[in-house]
């Protein structure tokens, strides 16, 4: 954790100021301000449709917001397409699992590091010479991230076959082979029983702890939230109702009664 | 069996990424170049040069496409233009008296560049629309090249293909047209399969199965795309050369018209999207059917069985070709290649019925 002690462990990796965004007439964001420090295990949650998944989408650039500015370390993400933000060094995974199906689970773990080489059809000719050199060292990289989440079992297997529990899991070890700095997870528990949701929580945190990573999760599980983050932030209608220590935050009142309005299973 | 997958393991990366895994499959591959190569000692002229050399170019030429269309996933309705591109470029570039070896890089270039200007204008579109802009591709290329005499030669003109040498050596007779063939179709062949086991392949199969799950891990949807036009277009117009002169040994526009790209694309579609060895049976099965085809009906005809009139017996092919593309994509668009891998799986597990890659 040498480097999280040398940007300083109040240091913030990624602002949000007056982050605003509109769906025709929807505002689905309502001027948002979130800070996220260098290190921490940061929340977001909020009921069905609360604006957690566009929070996200307009920090990686696929929903660009209209207001408002996004700054992560000192350059500013306002305007960049999702793949420059990724060299930026963010990595996220989705809500749905985007996996790409007609390939291997290695291949799409491989992918995570696709920042790192150089891509050519010229390479590829003189594979011998020239790309393989590149492949195994990377290949090398990936079998750690695969290491580290006990994917070894279906590293061969076509990625569509496999359950979805190991689906997010492959998710993250794609993230994760990008080598972020900063790593978004869109719900990586949604849908799975408890023995999944143990596993997962467990990966994400030595995840964290093994590459230094700062994390925004979303995540619908309480109990999940209050045991690994650090801080929240509650939205709800696209706007922030909470902020702060995950126990004290979900536990205000204006949170309880978001999620009661919204008659909410999750909570 | 003798083809067996169980006590095969490998140590290293490297041997893990081969082309071919496993020792039987290598043995194969090592079986067929070493028959390909010895094919002038024992197969006839009219075999050579009009069966196993054609298939070759054409296997070349639906394996340039198939980079495009089936590893890419973009749609190519007009890849005979690109064809076309490359072999005219040839032939003015070596009446010219550049080397014939910098002559098929200056016709994969050309072709290169002039299918990139339609891709980048297809790419803002998808589907449909790209189909029909690359059939715009294919009428106003052959259009120019028909209209401008300084391409064509003048209207219904041939152009001969000059004798020229490749790498010292003259290209003259069957013997050597054949081996530049295979020479060309070993390239190729080389080259996509090292596509898709590589950083490159693995970024065009991004964007095709998912383009914005390509993006958020930095590959940018929109150069991969355009290298894949560029790619599948240098080569298909370095196969159009090739065919040019050591098929042809001349060009009309004729060679390269609408329904070669149709035919192209039944290829891909037949062999199997993104196969390589779909490439191969593709080219065969759309060379080979409407010569059979045709020789049954006409011998039928000729048996007094059926009366058909020779404008039907030559559209026949066609309408068969237009069934096949139908029939695959309904009920085997994995192809011709998937009936392979099913019959080899067969063998992988036998005496056990099933078996998991
Ligand atoms: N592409 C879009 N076009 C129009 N409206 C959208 C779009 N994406 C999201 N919205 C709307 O924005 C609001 C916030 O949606 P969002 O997906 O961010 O919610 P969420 O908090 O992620 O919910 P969930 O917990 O269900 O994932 C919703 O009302 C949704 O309908
Ligand atoms: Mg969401």
């Amino acid at each position: 954790m040498a480097d999280q002690q040398a940007a300083g462990s109040g240091g913030q990796v990624l602002v949000c100021e007056n982050v605003s965004r509109w769906f025709g007439g929807l505002q689905a964001l309502k001027r948002i301000d979130v800070a996220i420090n260098q290190g921490e295990i940061f929340g977001l949650v909020g009921p069905n449709g609360s604006g957690k998944t566009t929070l996200v989408n307009a920090i990686t650039g696929f929903y660009p917001p209209q207001e408002g500015i996004i700054r992560f370390y000192d350059s500013t993400l306002n305007g960049l397409k999702p793949y420059k933000v990724a060299m930026q060094g963010i990595a996220r995974t989705f809500q749905n699992v985007a996996l790409f199906k007609g390939m291997s689970v290695l291949d799409n773990i491989l992918l995570g590091r696709h920042i790192f080489m150089r891509p050519s059809a010229l390479a590829s000719l003189f594979y011998w010479w020239w790309a393989q050199k590149e492949e195994i060292a990377h290949r090398e990289k990936a079998e750690e991230i695969i290491d580290l989440l006990q994917l070894e079992s279906v590293r061969d297997e076509p990625v569509d076959v496999i359950p979805l529990g190991m689906q997010k899991r492959v998710e993250l070890a794609r993230a994760l082979c990008a080598e972020p700095k900063f790593l978004v997870l869109d719900e990586p528990m949604a849908g799975m029983n408890q023995e999944e949701k143990e596993y997962m929580v467990r990966f994400i945190l030595d995840a964290q702890e093994a590459l230094g990573l700062t994390v925004l999760l979303i995540e619908h599980h309480m109990d999940v939230v209050t045991a690994i983050c650090d801080r929240v932030v509650v939205l709800n209608n696209g706007e922030k109702i909470a902020e702060g220590p995950a126990r004290e935050a979900i536990n205000d009142p204006a949170v309880v009664a978001a999620y009661i309005g919204k008659s909410h299973d999750a909570a | 069996m003798f083809y067996r997958q169980s006590g095969v393991h490998h140590t290293r990366y490297q041997t893990a990424r081969r082309l071919w895994p496993l020792p039987t499959d290598q043995g194969i591959v090592w079986l067929l170049l070493a028959l390909a190569v010895a094919a002038p000692l024992y197969l006839s002229d009219l075999y050579l040069t009009s069966y196993l050399l054609p298939w070759l170019i054409w296997s070349a030429a639906a394996l340039s496409l198939t980079l495009l269309m089936g590893i890419a996933g973009q749609l190519h309705f007009g890849f005979a233009a690109v064809m076309a591109i490359g072999a005219y470029t040839s032939i003015h570039l070596t009446r010219a008296g550049v080397p014939f070896e910098l002559a098929l890089i200056g016709a994969g270039l050309m072709a290169a560049g002039i299918g990139c200007i339609f891709g980048a204008a297809a790419l803002r579109v998808k589907g449909l629309y790209l189909v029909m802009a690359t059939l715009a591709m294919q009428y106003l290329v052959d259009w120019t090249i028909i209209n401008v005499p300084a391409i064509s030669g003048g209207a219904q003109a041939t152009l001969q293909t000059p004798d020229v040498r490749f790498l010292f050596v003259p290209l003259r007779g069957d013997a050597m047209l054949y081996y530049g063939a295979l020479l060309w179709a070993v390239i190729v062949t080389l080259l996509v399969l090292n596509i898709k086991r590589t950083s490159f392949g693995r970024a065009l199969v991004a964007v095709r199965d998912k383009d914005f799950a390509a993006s958020v891990i930095g590959v940018n949807p929109f150069k991969f795309k355009l290298l894949a036009f560029f790619a599948s277009s240098f080569l298909g117009g370095v196969s159009g050369a090739v065919l040019a002169f050591c098929y042809y040994q001349a060009v009309t526009p004729e060679q390269f018209g609408f329904n070669v790209s149709i035919q192209l694309v039944a290829m891909v579609l037949v062999g199997g999207l993104g196969s390589v060895i779909g490439a191969y049976l593709g080219a065969g099965f759309v060379l080979l059917v409407p010569i059979i085809l045709t020789n049954l009906v006409a011998g039928a005809a000729a048996a007094g069985w059926l009366s058909v009139s020779s404008n039907l017996l030559a559209h026949i092919p066609l309408m068969v070709y237009g069934g096949l593309i139908i029939g695959f994509i309904l009920f085997e668009p994995l192809g011709l290649a998937k009936i392979y891998d099913n019959l080899r799986k067969y063998f992988l597990v036998w005496p056990f019925r099933h078996t998991q890659s």
